[in-house]
């Protein structure tokens, strides 16, 4: 048991250590998490390495979607803050609900992301 | 030291190039001057992942035992031999040798192509009280990784240090590594017995405390003035390192190192101060040295009054230079987010509202402040409650997770086997350790302190706290309390010195004044493994100057520390 906990942890850094390549990535990240799923006490190891592939899957659409390689290896909050201040109110929203991000993470970081693009009048309506 | 260093440049005829691990080049340079080096012909760089360019023939390698660092000298002999260049290679490592590392040049196929020696540096003076081990991982090595070997080393260079001093009689520790470091210190002192004919040895009682014990006090901002200067700053290997501007230089951009040390006399009298006393300290000399000038400008003086004037006037270049750090300091102090930081760590420290700092932290994390300032609130946290209850840390690590990226999985991982930010399975005992002990006291003095606990305002470190009962009656009245804190205590006496009657009494009591030949004080050594904050220093300091304390206090350390560079040992 412990040694597999070790060889998954010294495959998580390895795996984000930014290969260009996601597919073998993500593929990694989810091995791991199975192998976290098959003890009871990694359950929120496990969940982690699932939210992890889930983001860089979405990152990547995002990615080739908008042309702009700044998604990936940014966590979860970034994203949205990075969909808020390129307008994109839609991905945004679906972030949050794909990650149940709570409200008031969710408050702050629209203040936040408004304020960088300086939208003043939807920061007032909001 | 410095001449060991040299003999090494010595024995290598010629002109070669030095190459040094750039963490080792600020604790090099307080015991050799770089002139010296050059005397002797050696060109200096630093080790990076760049190759050196130089002419030299001769390259000559001190490093720490670090894995990578074998891996940037390797391709950097591999870059030579593809260029066809013939040179030979000098790898000395501080302070020695590991097998790991060697293997590492064996499988890259350079181990013959190196002469290896070990160059034991063992103890830093970083001031006329404070002694270095400059072991900056020793902390994380040993609670994350299991790594021992510096433990090995502390007692290695506690065990020279007694062939200066003599055999040091009393030793108390606390703490898992302390324990150990105190047991291999015993066998080394069986299988190499000091010779000693000094008579009463000048260390009279070593103390020996992990970090671990104590990781709240580190977690807190620490208010005196050079503390301070290294929570926002940063002090390295006593020094600054700032722009130009802030001293008033008018050079663009340029950085300026200043020098802290207490051959600076001011400094050495405000170090140690809280920061607000400090304040006012230095506005009280200003109008006194204005009120002199008026008088001399005005009256006529006599040729000795002059004299006494122009004296005073000497000091000028250390006041304006405190002026300036302290003005560029209280920019910091007077921020709103460091107060309120200020209020959280009284209230975490208290342990009364939980469910108060539970929704500071977390509004923290929800607004992206820098990682490492929210870790060193939540280790507090943690600490203080004994682990947080599952849900909690569930949610708050999920969080973190969100907010910073997935990559810190391994960070709390890192926290989590460090005991620092954990699930809660008992009930929090820092209250009683913090009746017990007098942690929180009400009232206090900075401008007289009165106790220990000025140096944080009100709260009085709990590792110093530990050593103040150290020295006054060893482990056993407060042994109900140490059972409380992690690791394992020992105390162990040793007597039957020659001509040493004064060990039958009961040493470390505060009306034994044992005194050493000459009249000064006898010394206590206390070693902190782990690392050991400004604050700390100062507190211990101010002990040591107390009356009625029968003993000279000097601080071992395997680095200085404070909670930012603490943790970020354990981001990933």
């Amino acid at each position: 048991l412990l040694w597999k906990e070790s060889w998954e942890l010294a495959k998580n850094p390895m795996a984000s250590k930014g290969s260009p390549l996601h597919g073998p990535r993500i593929k990694l990240i989810e091995k791991a998490q199975q192998l976290f799923s098959e003890t009871k006490e990694h359950i929120f190891e496990s969940k982690a390495a699932e939210e992890h592939a889930k983001l860089l899957r979405i990152q990547h659409d995002l990615e080739v979607t908008t042309k702009q390689a700044i998604f990936v290896d940014s966590s979860i909050s970034d994203t949205i803050r990075t969909c808020i201040v390129l307008g994109n109110h839609r991905t945004a929203m679906k972030v949050k609900t794909e990650f149940k991000v709570s409200e008031r993470r969710w408050y702050w970081l629209k203040v936040f992301a408004l304020a960088t693009i300086r939208d003043w009048d939807a920061l007032e309506k909001f | 030291m410095a001449q060991k260093q040299i003999n090494i440049l010595k024995n290598i005829r010629g002109k070669k190039c030095l190459v040094i691990d750039p963490k080792l080049s600020g604790s090099l340079s307080l015991i050799v001057q770089s002139s010296q080096l050059k005397e002797h012909g050696a060109e200096l760089r630093h080790l990076t992942t760049e190759p050196v360019e130089t002419d030299c023939t001769k390259m000559v390698y001190l490093v720490r035992a670090q894995l990578n660092l074998m891996k940037f000298i390797c391709s950097q002999i591999h870059n030579d031999t593809l260029k066809g260049l013939q040179k030979e290679y000098f790898l000395y490592f501080v302070p020695r040798r590991a097998v790991a590392c060697e293997k590492i040049l064996e499988d890259e196929k350079v181990h013959e192509m190196l002469i290896i020696g070990e160059y034991p540096l063992y103890l830093i003076p970083l001031d006329e009280d404070v002694l270095s081990f400059e072991l900056d991982l020793a902390h994380k090595e040993c609670v994350v990784n299991g790594d021992t070997t510096s433990l090995w080393h502390i007692a290695k260079s506690i065990h020279k240090l007694e062939f200066s001093f003599g055999t040091i009689p009393n030793v108390r520790a606390k703490g898992k590594a302390s324990t150990r470091v105190a047991d291999i210190l015993n066998r080394m002192q069986a299988e190499e017995p000091v010779t000693s004919d000094m008579g009463i040895p000048e260390i009279n009682t070593l103390i020996l405390l992990d970090r671990e014990v104590d990781m709240v006090t580190p977690m807190c901002s620490q208010l005196t003035y050079e503390g301070l200067l290294d929570e926002f700053l940063g002090v390295n290997n006593g020094a600054v390192e700032l722009d130009s501007s802030i001293m008033g230089v008018q050079q663009e951009g340029k950085k300026l190192k200043v020098p802290l040390n207490s051959s600076d006399k001011l400094f050495k009298e405000i170090r140690d101060m809280n920061f607000e006393v400090v304040v006012q300290v230095l506005r009280q000399k200003a109008t006194s040295m204005k009120q002199d000038y008026t008088e001399i400008s005005t009256t006529t003086q006599s040729v000795s009054e002059l004299k006494d004037f122009v004296k005073k006037l000497n000091s000028l270049p250390e006041m304006t230079r405190h002026i300036n750090l302290a003005q560029h300091l209280s920019t910091f102090t007077s921020k709103p987010s460091f107060l309120g930081r200020l209020d959280m760590e009284q209230t975490l420290v208290e342990a009364q509202s939980y469910d108060v700092c539970f929704e500071y932290i977390e509004e923290m994390i929800h607004k992206q402040e820098p990682l490492i300032n929210v870790l060193r609130l939540l280790v507090l946290f943690s600490i203080t409650n004994s682990g947080l209850p599952k849900k909690n840390f569930d949610y708050l690590r999920r969080e973190l997770l969100h907010s910073y990226g997935f990559e810190h999985i391994a960070t709390l991982n890192n926290l989590e086997k460090a005991g620092l930010f954990r699930k809660q399975d008992s009930k929090s005992n820092w209250l009683t350790v913090k009746r017990a002990l007098q942690l929180v006291v009400e009232d206090t003095d900075t401008t007289n302190p009165n106790d220990i606990s000025y140096v944080f305002s009100g709260y009085a470190p709990l590792s110093i706290r530990l050593v103040q009962h150290a020295i006054r009656s060893g482990w056993r009245p407060i042994e109900e309390i140490l059972k409380l804190l992690p690791g394992p205590h020992s105390e162990t006496k040793k007597s039957g010195f020659a001509s040493s009657p004064s060990f039958d009494t009961i040493p470390g009591s505060l009306n034994n004044l044992e005194k050493v030949a000459d009249g000064r004080r006898s010394l206590v050594l206390v070693v902190f493994i782990g690392g050991v904050t400004f604050a700390e220093i100062s507190a211990l300091r101010f002990l040591s100057s107390q009356e009625g304390m029968a003993y000279d206090i000097i601080v071992g350390t395997t680095k200085i520390v404070n909670g930012h560079t603490l943790i970020e040992t354990f981001v990933e």
